[in-house]
């Protein structure tokens, strides 16, 4: 058996197992855990378009996932539009606030650039507390929205079970990273990492860096705002500390970083790596040590940083490419 | 026809005027070495020329046309590459990658991309390491990557900042030959150097800078026996009796 062919099987059989998951799993509270599991690589991902392969440090992309959130909750609250269509709609209007916020930000590098966004974030935040209504668009402040479950289905994107939603995450997972993906692999995947690691350098090979990285963003934050229409319609219930809090920035950037940023299964492991971390800290330690996830994410932050500067991705790949090579008999090619 | 027309060329940073109304003009295949003390602006032409500054004053034609103000990367694409006297890799990525980043300026296609830039390394004897990261190569095949990303997006003008600091003398003659090749090809070459037996190996004129002025230009015998140059930068010994 070649080494093609085991991989082809190993990623056969993990995506049976994930798809079959459900039937298996049937205490909603692990499923939960799961589709926030999927929902954070899914975002992580996202992020990772800029924050990986452009080489900057976005921490208020919670913003994004808050205007997809307020923009399909709001148009289907008063005007009875579906989830889905608010969900694009939301997406497209994240884009268009990412292009203006990144016009300003991009020029500015490292620290500098991290610090604006948080402040994007941070200021997104509190408008929407403060604002109840938005011309004609009620965001009913601090108090947020809350969608009745009333028209329960496909349509409305609202279920009473959690397997349809693990099952949208999911796919919706599988999307982004083939995005990614073909990305990778294309010319402004090329052109994003070389802007990223040498701007100077990639200028004079005919790199536009800045124009490079506003593509990037409009296609990281139209995704991102996606997530966040899941998330409103997942929980039904939103507001803007939960849609737009600066934790949920940090901690899209701690999976990243800790999984490896700049690579595709970076986000997913750093998810999968992280994620469980965060609920059972939260659900055994929630009332005597709030917050203590963020510590434990701290921690295994700087332990990456000094002994796998390129993320938890990178021996991962490295033991599963050995395996693959212990099970398929020795066919290396000469060349 | 002239491919590269420098006009009066001014540029200061603040209270410094890093270069004094430089004058100079490249004919299509011809090979012109920029020397001078360090610090004497060579650099900082480079980089008006390239389009990183605009100039303070004074007019560069590429082609006839006026490209003050014009971006590298437009340049680039109108056939402008260029090389750092500090060599800039990107690091992290493999050979290959480096070079591929240069050959998606003329196609969009990955493919196409990848089978130029293996040509371009095969060309400059770098395919064997397509596969090593840039950052882990000697300053001498940095050097050559540099020029290998350059050639990648096919230029007609090729600035080549220093590409020889730092060889060992074998070095410096593998590169000689590179450049007379590259120059063979069509390519015409403007160089920065201060390995004077190269640039009199290489250069069909010279142009020689002091505080960025211009102080000599002529054949490569003709500026080594003049007194300006030997006295402000080739010292005595070069003294041609």
């Amino acid at each position: 058996m070649t080494k093609e062919k085991l991989q082809k099987i190993s990623t056969g059989l993990l995506l049976v197992v994930i798809f079959g998951l459900p039937l298996v799993l049937r205490s909603p509270t692990y499923l939960h855990i799961l589709i926030l599991l999927y929902l954070y690589a899914y975002l992580t991902t996202s992020w990772n378009l800029v924050g990986g392969f452009a080489g900057v440090l976005p921490l208020g992309h919670a913003a994004f996932f808050g205007i997809g959130a307020y923009t399909s909750t709001v148009l289907y609250l008063q005007y009875g539009i579906s989830p889905w269509l608010g969900m694009v709609l939301g997406g497209i209007i994240a884009s268009i606030v990412g292009l203006i916020i990144g016009l300003p930000t991009f020029k500015m590098r490292g620290a500098y650039f991290a610090l604006a966004t948080i402040a994007f974030g941070e200021g997104m935040r509190v408008m929407v507390e403060n604002i109840d209504y938005l011309g004609p668009f009620n965001l009913n402040g601090p108090r947020g929205l809350q969608i009745p479950p009333l028209n329960v289905g496909l349509t409305n994107l609202m279920f009473t079970n959690k397997e349809p939603y693990y099952y949208i995450i999911l796919i919706m997972l599988i999307g982004v990273l083939a995005v990614t993906y073909f990305v990778s692999r294309s010319k402004l995947g090329f052109y994003l990492n070389a802007g990223g690691e040498e701007p100077e350098a990639a200028m004079s090979l005919g790199v536009n860096v800045a124009r490079c990285k506003l593509v990037a963003m409009a296609i990281s934050t139209f995704l991102t705002a996606l997530a966040g229409a899941f998330y409103a319609q997942l929980t039904l219930f939103i507001h803007p500390k939960s849609v737009i809090s600066l934790d949920l920035s940090f901690e899209i950037a701690f999976i990243a970083l800790i999984g490896g940023r700049g690579s595709i299964a970076g986000p997913v492991l750093g998810a999968l790596l992280l994620r469980p971390v965060s609920d059972f800290s939260r659900i055994y330690f929630g009332a005597t040590l709030p917050g203590l996830h963020l510590i434990i994410f701290g921690t295994v932050l700087i332990l990456v940083m000094i002994y796998q500067p390129r993320g938890l991705q990178e021996p991962l790949t490295r033991a599963y490419h050995g395996i693959l090579n212990r099970l398929a008999p020795v066919s290396v090619k000469e060349e | 026809m002239k491919i590269l027309e420098v006009r009066d060329l001014v540029k200061s940073f603040g209270g410094l005027r890093a270069v004094d109304h430089l004058s100079l003009a490249l004919d299509q295949g011809q090979i012109l070495g920029l020397i001078g003390p360090n610090g004497a602006g060579k650099s900082t032409a480079f980089n008006c020329i390239a389009g990183v500054y605009p100039p303070t004053t004074g007019e560069i034609y590429f082609y006839e046309e006026k490209t003050n103000n014009q971006k590298p990367w437009d340049l680039c694409k109108k056939g402008l590459a260029r090389t750092f006297q500090i060599v800039k890799p990107f690091a992290s990525k493999s050979v290959l990658y480096n070079v591929m980043v240069g050959s998606f300026a003329t196609t969009d296609k990955r493919s196409e991309a990848r089978e130029k830039a293996v040509e371009i390394l095969e060309s400059l004897h770098l395919a064997d390491k397509k596969e090593t990261r840039a950052g882990n190569l000697t300053i001498a095949d940095r050097k050559r990557l540099e020029i290998a990303r350059a050639l990648a997006t096919e230029p007609k003008l090729l600035l080549l900042d220093e590409v020889m600091a730092g060889l060992r003398p074998t070095e410096v003659d593998e590169m000689v030959t590179i450049i007379r090749n590259l120059r063979e090809k069509g390519i015409t070459i403007f160089v920065i150097e201060h390995i004077m037996r190269a640039i009199m190996a290489l250069s069909d004129w010279v142009v020689v800078i002091h505080y960025g002025k211009k102080i000599s230009e002529g054949t490569p015998e003709e500026v080594a026996s003049d007194e300006k140059v030997i006295k402000a930068y080739l010292g005595e010994d070069y003294a041609v009796s």
